[in-house]
């Protein structure tokens, strides 16, 4: 397999920790360079304001509360980002619907199949 | 037959055409069912038969005798009352018409009343001059009775589908409206007008799918043009405020006795709460998949886990059902209590449990919590991580080890420590595992807590800050 994501840079924010761990793994066997990773809106937002990254994996719900402030402003910024989601591609609001989905749960080929189309144009 | 004795020549003369006239008929008179009496030119009552007596209430004799009509008193049909000189005798004798079919209320002297129908005719002589006039009076009183009943028994059925709580509405052939109960009114938010508003009441109306749909292609419109009746069709209503209500019509052409269709009845089925109640249910149905997925991906991250960092398949498996079987014991305890939240000594007694004898050296104390549900799983999955540690490496692997788990809530904060006692002296993992990983991102980047493990020589402690705010 390419490693399409060598020398990337990819900002995780999934609150739950076992999930948020696996993407991590997921994304260190797809040889991503540096992998961050926040759990929160807060959190997320603070490590955008940080180091901007490469591609973004936005989990849609954040403990009860919906992610897209993070979405508004990756869109704004020009950040690709892809969402993660256990409510599949109808569950995401119209303005989001031609969003990348990966459902959960997904396989890290999935994951690299979808980095691979952002990281190799 | 009575005859009235006159009491004077003129009058004895004209009673003797009269009779002359009236005995050509014989004695049907008396036979018949009706009143029957005669009043000379001058309105004398010079003839009557049984059954106008009965329905007077008296017999007039030749002194007494009223003028144009035998009854004590008499009303026209509204109840006014009513002069004998304008009584139907005495307008033939005036203008020499026929009176046809006018009813009256005949008043007896004892109070008692009678709806008659009266007909009266003009008497001529042989030489065609008017000579008197015959007048029938039919009893209806009982056909009057019938129809006041059918009156009041419509209006009951009126009166009925006007209190019941489903909006009914009828229309003529053409489909103007009617008539339309409270409920009608309610469901469409305004008044139709009687006559003039075609097919439907509401103020605009929909298809299921939301595309407007006109008046006269409702389910009203087409029961009238095909003239067949409609079972349940969907649509929606909007009331004048722009309030959308969806409904179901079971609009029914009425065929009369000629099978002419004379109009149509409707009823209609206000299904908002239906509808309300499948956007909750696919609203929760949505929800429980979003939670089955996530679960499924925890479960993918911790069998990951398991298999990456075991030496044989035989610890990846031992593993990997330890953990299942913490997050497990945590959703028991969540799902006891609707996922509000989780009895804590409860759910920890069962996830040491889940290790056997060894759990037995595990002591738990500490005041009743409920431990919100990111709360409570997070402590299932990292309790079980201290307890599988304990036993391979720290105080449960020696022969009275102990593990002392505590907590207290300060400050809205649960405060959980685990101690190990009587093992081997601990010392910090050449790399970071899973236990240490997750404790790291859960209890502090997941629940916004501290973590402070200590590497002690007499074991291992681990002490836990973990906030119990609403985002928990």
């Amino acid at each position: 397999m390419s490693k399409p994501c060598a020398d990337r840079s990819v900002l995780v924010v999934e609150d739950e920790a076992v999930i948020s761990m696996l993407i991590e793994d997921m994304l260190s066997e797809l040889g991503c360079a540096e992998i961050r990773c926040a759990a929160t809106l807060q959190a997320g937002i603070a490590a955008l304001e940080q180091r901007q990254p490469d591609l973004v994996v936005l989990d849609v719900n954040l403990g009860g509360a919906p992610a897209f402030p993070i979405a508004e402003r990756l869109a704004a910024g020009g950040v690709p980002f892809l969402f993660t989601t256990g409510y599949g591609a109808t569950g995401l609001p119209p303005q989001w619907a031609d969003r990348p989905v990966l459902q959960k749960p997904f396989t890290v080929e999935a994951l690299g199949d979808q980095l691979a189309k952002f990281f190799s144009g | 037959m009575q005859t009235v004795e006159p009491s004077d020549e003129t009058a004895a003369a004209a009673a003797a055409a009269l009779r002359a006239s009236l005995l050509r008929s014989g004695g049907l008179l008396e036979r018949l069912p009706v009143g029957v009496y005669a009043c000379d030119r001058e309105g004398r009552i010079a003839h009557y038969n049984a059954r106008a007596a009965e329905l007077w209430g008296q017999s007039p004799g030749a002194q007494s005798a009223p003028r144009f009509c035998g009854a004590h008193k008499t009303f026209t049909a509204d109840g006014a009352p009513l002069a004998p000189a304008q009584s139907p005798a005495a307008q033939v004798l005036e203008n020499g018409q026929r009176v046809c079919d006018c009813e009256l209320i005949l008043e007896a002297p004892d109070g008692r009343r009678t709806y008659v129908l009266a007909n009266a005719e003009p008497l001529h002589d042989e030489h065609g001059v008017l000579i008197g006039a015959v007048t029938c009076i039919q009893d209806i009183t009982k056909l009057k009775d019938a129809q006041a009943a059918l009156r009041a028994s419509q209006a009951r059925g009126l009166d009925m589908i006007n209190a019941m709580p489903t909006p009914v509405y009828a229309t003529d052939a053409s489909g103007a409206i009617l008539f339309f109960n409270a409920a009608a009114v309610r469901f469409w938010g305004r008044t139709p007008v009687v006559g003039h508003d075609l097919w439907c009441g509401s103020a605009r109306m929909y298809t299921a799918e939301g595309a407007p749909l006109p008046h006269d292609q409702c389910p009203m419109a087409i029961a009238l043009k095909t003239r067949s009746p409609i079972v349940g069709a969907e649509a929606v209503a909007e009331r004048p405020g722009g309030e959308r209500a969806p409904f179901l019509a079971y609009p029914s052409p009425i065929f009369d006795d000629n099978g002419v269709m004379i109009g149509a009845i409707n009823m209609l089925v206000d299904i908002s709460e239906h509808k309300a109640a499948q956007a909750r249910q696919k609203a929760l149905i949505d929800e429980l998949n979003h939670r089955v997925k996530n679960t499924l991906a925890t479960v993918q991250g911790l069998a990951v886990q398991s298999l990456r960092h075991a030496r044989d398949p035989g610890e990846a498996e031992t593993r990997f059902i330890a953990r299942l079987t913490a997050l497990s014991q945590a959703h028991d305890h969540l799902t006891r209590e609707a996922w509000s939240g989780a009895d804590l000594a409860a759910m920890l007694q069962a996830v040491t449990g889940a290790h056997r004898e060894r759990a037995l050296r595990i002591r738990l104390d500490g005041p009743p919590v409920r431990a919100p549900p990111r709360v409570a799983v997070t402590l299932a999955l990292v309790v079980n991580e201290l307890a599988d540690n304990a036993i391979t490496y720290g105080s449960l692997s020696a022969e009275s080890g102990e593990a002392h788990m505590s907590w207290r809530v300060e400050a809205d904060a649960l405060k959980f420590d685990w101690i190990e006692v009587g093992g081997p002296a601990a010392a910090a993992p050449q790399r970071s595992g899973f236990g240490t990983r997750m404790i790291a991102r859960a209890i502090c980047d997941e629940l916004g807590g501290e973590a402070l493990l200590s590497f002690e020589p007499a074991g291992l402690a681990c002490r836990l800050r973990i906030p119990l705010g609403e985002k928990s």
